[in-house]
């Protein structure tokens, strides 16, 4: 798979192991992975300072009409679907706001169907996105989510994916993996995966 | 044409069919044996229970979908009706997705419908090295032959589709072994929707075939209702409780249900049965309840084709290829069994894992596509101790699992076996499901490149559709859960019925092997308590 040029070389930031830590002060993305853990210390951070790092609150409620997500993750999504699933671009916006609602909706449902072990490792992973000090720190991202442009979003999926903490690839496999499952699941995909629908005669014999 | 569900005309007539997720009130339900889970062990122990005239109760966490729900042939509808954790299920840290089924019928509403005798070697291994006893090639052949024909299975007959006819010709042209599947079909339309439940009824799951006839023979089925312990004093269970889960098939409802029962059968299937047992802290002086978790690990490799495939068409699996399962015996490096899976729109983005234009481009070439899968085989030496089930805060289950080097070997061997497969059978262009593999156009420069991709959780896309173990049987207590008939050790009347009891992992995909070994379990425990 080729990466997008974008593509940050993992090593560049990969700090030396003689290096100083830097102060805890300045959250930059070096900083945290200077860590050492990567992911988990950026995690065990968003737990411990929600207020100062801007963490959504553990008990804030889903969307409404959603059973997981809260609106900081359907933010995201909907600013991830449109980078995953490129032939959102060349949709109308009607369509391309059905397809967005219908996506985040199976996304929804997928993750609140899931154990809680599966529930709570998404969840620390989408408030760390929710958290601006931490969307600019370990990903890289520099505006919000909703002004993200989807070159913006793609540099990030592959940041993450080409890292080399583990904890950070599984961010970006997991992220692609229900944005993208999500939006081809759903008819009006069909026709960009080829896919003619369930088998024509079979189909019609049952329904006729 | 309309297709008779089976279960209204039952249900008409007199079925006992209960949705717990209607429960207003507390139940209590008594019976001569309990059955939890009604996959390919609950099934084939109710059949065979009621048959012999014991009240029969099955209790099933997930709902009762027929064929009047998969007659739209829709994969997001199957993925959350018919799936555990909605086909999101996955090991604890999420490196390997879990395909598992949670419905009336388990994973056999599900499945592909591929149906394998026990390889005689793995049945061999578990005698000599697992202290199992009454299973040899000689004991099940009768049991096989039972359910081969109660249930249909023959080798298919038709033509593969195309997706099963790269995997053909890759062999043909090297050489290499291949062999028909027998499958689970009466009357099959070679639709290609095994995976999101038969829309006519013609794959002979549990749904359709042993568990109508329990109930016809007077067996009660609740659904939607979560068995959550075992009640037992350390040395016999007395009944079990379980909550009763709402429409939604997942939010408990907060009424319970109680059973008295003079012996249970878990049958939940690995995961689950290990996970009710640690809940419901059953007697495990040698700490072995959820150990020993085998999954077949499973890579894939795509490929390009120049002719239409259509992916999603035609029975899903009707060639597998042995070429590389025994070569080095039973215990030497990982050996492999290679098949296909069906590519829908879904589960193709799931395998690519890729975003932007690159998932365009790989999306839309999904009528000229081939995908080829490899179940990896473990269990079967030091190396591959397997995974672990543990339960969460909440009672659910967590399966940990880690990839060894011998497990690693055995994914790059096979990623080369199936890129050197599709680029016999003509393919244009080949990448491995990995986050690092490029599109290869030739065999050599594929061969290269495979040799030096970096073996990591996450970079490999690794999947598992085959849980077993975690309830290991061997008569000698200090090594199993349950003895080879599926008796516990140490409570008097509780018994494990499903793959959970394997040793090891099957090496063929395992629904005739829970078939086989249950009947023959359980005819013994029939004779037991009608004795």
């Amino acid at each position: 798979m080729p990466r997008p040029a974008t593509t940050a070389p993992p090593r560049a930031q990969r700090p030396s192991r003689s290096s100083r830590p830097s102060r805890p002060s300045r959250p930059s993305r070096r900083a945290f992975l200077q860590v050492g853990a990567g992911f988990s210390a950026a995690i065990a951070c968003s737990a411990l300072f929600p207020t100062l790092t801007g963490c959504t609150p553990a008990d804030a409620p889903p969307q409404a009409g959603m059973a997981f997500l809260r609106p900081a993750d359907v933010t995201l999504f909907r600013a991830l679907l449109p980078a995953i699933a490129s032939d959102l671009a060349a949709a109308d916006a009607a369509t391309r706001e059905t397809r967005l609602a219908a996506a985040v909706k199976n996304i929804d449902r997928t993750i609140a169907a899931m154990d809680q072990n599966g529930r709570g490792e998404l969840r620390k992973l989408l408030d760390l996105l929710a958290s601006t000090p931490l969307r600019w720190a370990v990903a890289g991202v520099r505006s919000p989510w909703e002004q993200a442009t989807p070159d913006a979003v793609r540099a990030f999926l592959a940041r993450w994916r080409a890292s080399r903490f583990e904890t950070l690839n599984a961010g970006g496999v997991v992220l692609v993996k229900l944005a993208s499952v999500a939006y081809f699941v759903l008819p009006g995909t069909w026709a960009a995966s080829g896919y003619p629908g369930p088998n024509p005669a079979v189909y019609r014999a049952l329904h006729s | 044409m309309a297709i008779d569900d089976i279960y209204s005309a039952g249900i008409a007539s007199g079925w006992k069919v209960l949705d717990a997720a209607t429960f207003t009130a507390p139940r209590t339900l008594d019976a001569d044996v309990a059955i939890i889970g009604t996959g390919a062990g609950g099934g084939i122990a109710a059949e065979i229970l009621s048959e012999a005239g014991l009240r029969v109760l099955l209790l099933e966490e997930g709902g009762l979908h027929t064929s009047n729900s998969f007659r739209d042939m829709d994969e997001a509808r199957a993925y959350r009706d018919l799936y555990q954790e909605a086909a999101a299920r996955a090991t604890a840290d999420g490196a390997i997705a879990v395909l598992q089924g949670r419905s009336v019928g388990g994973s056999t509403t599900v499945n592909w419908s591929s149906s394998f005798r026990t390889p005689p070697r793995t049945l061999a291994h578990w005698a000599s090295e697992h202290a199992v006893t009454g299973h040899s090639e000689a004991d099940m052949a009768p049991w096989f032959a039972r359910i081969e024909a109660r249930l249909g299975m023959a080798p298919w007959a038709m033509a593969p589709n195309p997706n099963n006819a790269v995997l053909k010709r890759g062999c043909d042209q090297l050489g290499w072994e291949s062999h028909v599947i027998p499958r689970n079909v009466k009357g099959c339309w070679n639709s290609g929707y095994c995976g999101f439940g038969c829309p006519v009824n013609a794959k002979q799951s549990m749904l359709v075939s042993t568990i109508p006839n329990a109930l016809a023979h007077g067996a009660t089925l609740v659904h939607r209702v979560r068995v959550r312990k075992l009640d037992h004093d350390g040395k016999a269970v007395h009944g079990l409780t379980g909550e009763a889960l709402g429409f939604d098939g997942y939010t408990p409802t907060g009424v319970t249900l109680s059973v008295r029962a003079r012996h249970v059968v878990v049958a939940g299937g690995a995961i689950n049965s290990p996970a009710l047992l640690l809940r419901s802290g059953v007697p495990d002086p040698h700490d072995l309840v959820g150990r020993r978790t085998f999954i077949h690990p499973v890579n894939l490799s795509i490929a390009e084709m120049p002719e239409l495939i259509e992916p999603y068409y035609g029975a899903p699996q009707s060639i597998a290829s042995d070429e590389f399962q025994w070569r080095n015996g039973t215990t030497g490096p990982m050996g492999y069994k290679l098949e296909v899976p069906p590519m829908f729109p879904g589960i193709s983005a799931g395998v690519l894992n890729n975003f932007g234009d690159a998932l365009r481009r790989e999306m839309a070439a999904l009528p000229h596509t081939n995908a080829m899968l490899a179940l990896l085989r473990d269990g079967f030496v030091p190396d591959s101790p397997g995974g672990r089930v543990r339960v969460a805060d909440d009672g659910s289950p967590v399966l940990e699992y880690a990839l060894s080097d011998y497990v690693w070997d055995g994914v790059r061997r096979a990623w080369l076996s199936m890129a050197e497969a599709q680029f016999a059978a003509g393919a244009k262009r080949v990448r491995p499901a990995h986050l690092d593999a490029a599109w290869y156009t030739s065999w050599p420069q594929a061969r290269d490149a495979i040799q030096t991709l970096p073996l990591k959780p996450f970079r490999a896309l690794l999947f598992t559709a085959h849980l077993m173990g975690g309830c290991a049987m061997s008569d000698d207590p200090a090594r199993g859960v349950v003895d080879s008939q599926g008796r516990h050790h140490h409570l008097s009347n509780l018994s494990v019925l499903d793959g959970s009891v394997f040793p090891t992992s099957i090496g063929a995909n395992p629904q005739l092997s829970v078939f086989a070994l249950t009947a023959q379990n359980v005819m013994s425990l029939s004779a037991r308590i009608t004795a």
